[in-house]
């Protein structure tokens, strides 16, 4: 599986410095003495490590109890994950696309998904329970986490409308398509020499960025300037720190600042009702607003602020 | 004689100050105004000499500021613009993405704090160390939480170490992108780290035979998890609660995080929470689906570790353009993830001939080496390259060697010799050469 790189062209005389290092190093370690010596922390009790070690292993170790279908993944994909992913796991922007891309590997642009690319299954249900959905990461159930897996493995054609994950059928589906395409890092994998004269008979430039220094300067679209006589500059930075990762976009149904429209009907509600669903968490139509979008450790002040903030900008 | 209380003299003292800026009120403005410019270029320097011998600045006939004025301090308001960028079009937004530091405008070999690049998949946690555990168990004969006292409590030891982002580089592997130092080759960083050896917690816990792997992981909104085989958390991985003499920084992982000296940046788990000693590698996302190398014949490498020798020149470069022909210090910086520098050579003609240029201050193994060359620029166009030899002998590749091993859609580990292109007019181009 691992190798470590190859100590090759080394001198006799680097081996043996290094092997003394490597002596000395054994000898700095043999000094700590055996298991317990300092005695510090807290033994780990079985339920304490339970509730941390959430890693899933290829061959299912660490799976949780319970099973999910296809059939609900698709309400909960739909609902939890279709708005970063796309409904077909196309991707949305730069979020990343989950299936599809089978056959791209050798193409110049490669499409690396679940279906074209990824080794384990482990993998997907493993991110899923511990980094998804990303606004609200590790709120998933196991249940909605085995649905959800499921579903994407649906999206890329591995498995039947009909089929539901569990511990039981996990060997079905434990291995991914391109599981054998991984190989051992060889490197170094380049012989470069060090020639200091006649290295080469000519030289040509044969790439220089196309993209202009302004160009690059009016891409900086992601941070939110405040519009003309919004001097709310606290609101501005809670926003652009916090809340811009989902109001840019409109990730997750959430609306977009700029979408004036949307926002007139949340107007009328008035601002007192509004900080408090961005506080207290929000179920609407088009998406959920998590409590203080996910970020707990936003005051009620911050949050207050951007609120203002962005009714100014929606105004 | 009664002494007047700190605070009241702090207090008079602030208002000579005050009063000493206030003074000259015209030759304050000239002053800002030419520090301003200042920092447009040496152009302007001529036309700032208000205050070059024999006349005598303001700062010079009035007090300065009191001790503690800023009691933690910051940088001068002149060094404003020396900070991380990041590249808005990379990513999709900027909780799970990367900025770069600032290469052109920092010295030696000692990122500062502040300038050390980010990189979060779900954002920078607020983390209150007395809330903070480490938990090691899985293979092992005493699995232990430990609180952050307990933690610091161990034998430490300090190392300085380059920290590197495998993709450092990566956008410019189907051709030359970039348009700065900075977003070339920024996702580079070099700390002095202080911390616990991985090998003394494995000691105190047990490791059981057949153990081979470990899982770390961080206590951010992503859950981070990499795995580590025990071959380097035995050899020199670092459980680090300080860098560069105070705490880690909430950027780089406050209150805990690990190191592996020499390898992949995301290797060196943030806020670290969980180790878990195991039979066999976790094959989490960010060592598959990402994290790992496509080749050409749609193998992908895994577990690609090393960050293997690469260098770049700081000065010239497209931040630090040449003004007028005459001596410069070319200088720059040189990288192993297998051990120390052993050399850097330099060429101005794109790679046809090569000078040796000198190694400058530290020599560490896995950090970053300082390197530079006196050259009497003749105001002639020239491609600018260095090449680093590590004391493995390995000599740092051009981008058709690295290419033709790997392709292009690697993403990672991108070493290749960096071509700036020097203009007549002394500005700095990033170009890639046959």
């Amino acid at each position: 599986m691992f190798r470590f790189p190859k100590l090759y062209k080394f001198k006799r005389l680097s081996l043996i410095v290094l092997l003394v290092a490597a002596f000395a190093t054994t000898v700095v370690n043999a000094k700590v003495k055996g298991v317990g010596h300092y005695g510090y922390g807290k033994v780990a009790t079985a339920e304490e490590i339970a509730g941390w070690d959430i890693d899933i292993r290829p061959d299912g170790r660490g799976l949780p109890p319970g099973s999910g279908s296809v059939e609900d993944g698709e309400i909960l994909y739909e609902d939890q994950c279709a708005s970063c992913h796309g409904s077909f796991g196309e991707g949305v922007g730069k979020y990343p696309v989950l299936a599809g891309g089978e056959g791209t590997l050798t193409e110049e642009r490669p499409e690396k998904t679940v279906g074209s690319f990824w080794a384990h299954t482990s993998t997907l249900f493993d991110y899923i329970r511990r980094a998804m959905p990303f606004p609200q990461p590790a709120s998933l159930s196991d249940e909605e986490t085995y649905a959800i897996t499921a579903y994407v493995l649906y999206l890329n054609d591995l498995v039947e409308d009909d089929f539901v994950l569990s511990q039981d059928t996990w060997d079905e589906v434990a291995k991914l398509p391109n599981n054998s395409n991984f190989v051992p890092d060889p490197r170094p994998d380049t012989q470069a020499v060090r020639c200091m004269k006649d290295c080469k008979k000519e030289v040509k430039i044969v790439s220089e960025p196309t993209i202009t220094a302004e160009e690059v300067a009016a891409a900086d679209d992601t941070i939110v300037k405040a519009a003309a006589g919004n001097e709310n500059e606290k609101g501005a930075s809670v926003y652009n720190g916090a809340c811009a990762v989902c109001h840019n976009s409109g990730v997750a149904g959430a609306p977009k600042l700029d979408d004036k429209a949307t926002w007139k009907a949340r107007l009328a509600l008035g601002e007192a009702t509004l900080i408090k669903h961005a506080i207290e968490g929000f179920q609407g139509d088009a998406g959920m607003m998590p409590p203080k979008g996910g970020r707990m450790d936003l005051s009620d002040e911050d949050v207050a602020a951007a609120v203002k903030f962005m009714l100014a900008e929606a105004e | 004689m009664r002494q007047p209380k700190v605070e009241e003299t702090d207090r008079l003292l602030t208002e000579i100050a005050k009063s000493g800026d206030q003074l000259p009120a015209a030759e304050r403005r000239q002053f800002l105004k030419s520090g301003l410019s200042m920092l447009g270029g040496a152009a302007a320097l001529a036309g700032a000499a208000k205050y070059a011998p024999p006349n005598v600045p303001p700062w010079t006939k009035s007090l300065g500021a009191p001790v503690i004025a800023d009691p933690y301090g910051q940088p001068s308001p002149f060094e404003k613009d020396v900070v991380r960028r990041n590249v808005p079009w990379l990513t999709a937004d900027r909780i799970a993405s990367i900025s770069f530091t600032p290469l052109a405008d920092i010295k030696g070999i000692i990122t500062p704090s502040g300038l050390v690049f980010e990189r979060y998949h779900a954002g920078r946690p607020e983390i209150d160390p007395d809330e903070h555990h480490l938990m090691i168990h899985g293979m092992v004969d005493r699995p232990i939480i430990l609180s952050m006292d307990e933690l610091m409590r161990f034998p430490s030891t300090s190392m300085i170490r380059f920290l590197e982002c495998p993709a450092n580089g990566g956008m410019e592997w189907r051709g030359a992108q970039m348009t700065k130092l900075q977003f070339t080759h920024g996702m580079l960083s070099c700390c002095e780290w202080t911390g616990v050896l991985l090998s003394t917690i494995l000691a105190e816990v047990g490791v059981q035979k057949g153990a081979n792997w470990i899982l770390a992981e961080g206590a951010d909104g992503s859950l981070m998890s990499r795995s580590i085989p025990m071959e380097k958390a035995l050899d020199d991985a670092l459980v680090v609660f300080a860098q560069n003499g105070e705490a880690l920084r909430r950027e780089q992982g406050y209150p805990i995080r690990l190191i592996n000296p020499g390898w992949e940046g995301n290797t060196c788990i943030k806020w670290l929470r969980r180790l878990e000693i195991g039979d066999s590698p976790y094959y989490q996302r960010e060592e598959t689906s990402k994290y790992t190398d496509l080749m050409p014949d749609g193998k992908a490498r895994e577990f690609t570790f090393v960050q293997e020798a690469n260098s770049v020149v700081t000065t010239p470069s497209p931040e630090n353009p040449l003004k007028g022909k005459g001596k410069y210090w070319l200088e720059g910086l040189a990288w192993s993830g297998r051990g120390k520098v052993k050399a850097v050579d330099v060429s101005f003609d794109g790679g046809i001939s090569w000078r040796p240029a000198r190694l400058t201050g530290m020599i560490e193994p896995r950090a970053l080496t300082r390197f530079g060359l006196e050259w009497d620029w003749d105001g002639s166009p020239a491609l600018i390259q260095s090449r680093c030899i590590d004391e493995t002998g390995y000599v740092q590749p051009t981008y058709t060697q690295l290419r033709a091993v790997r392709g292009s859609s690697s993403i990672y580990h991108k070493n290749a010799i960096h071509t700036w292109r020097l203009h007549a007019d002394g500005s700095v181009t990033n170009v890639q050469v046959s």
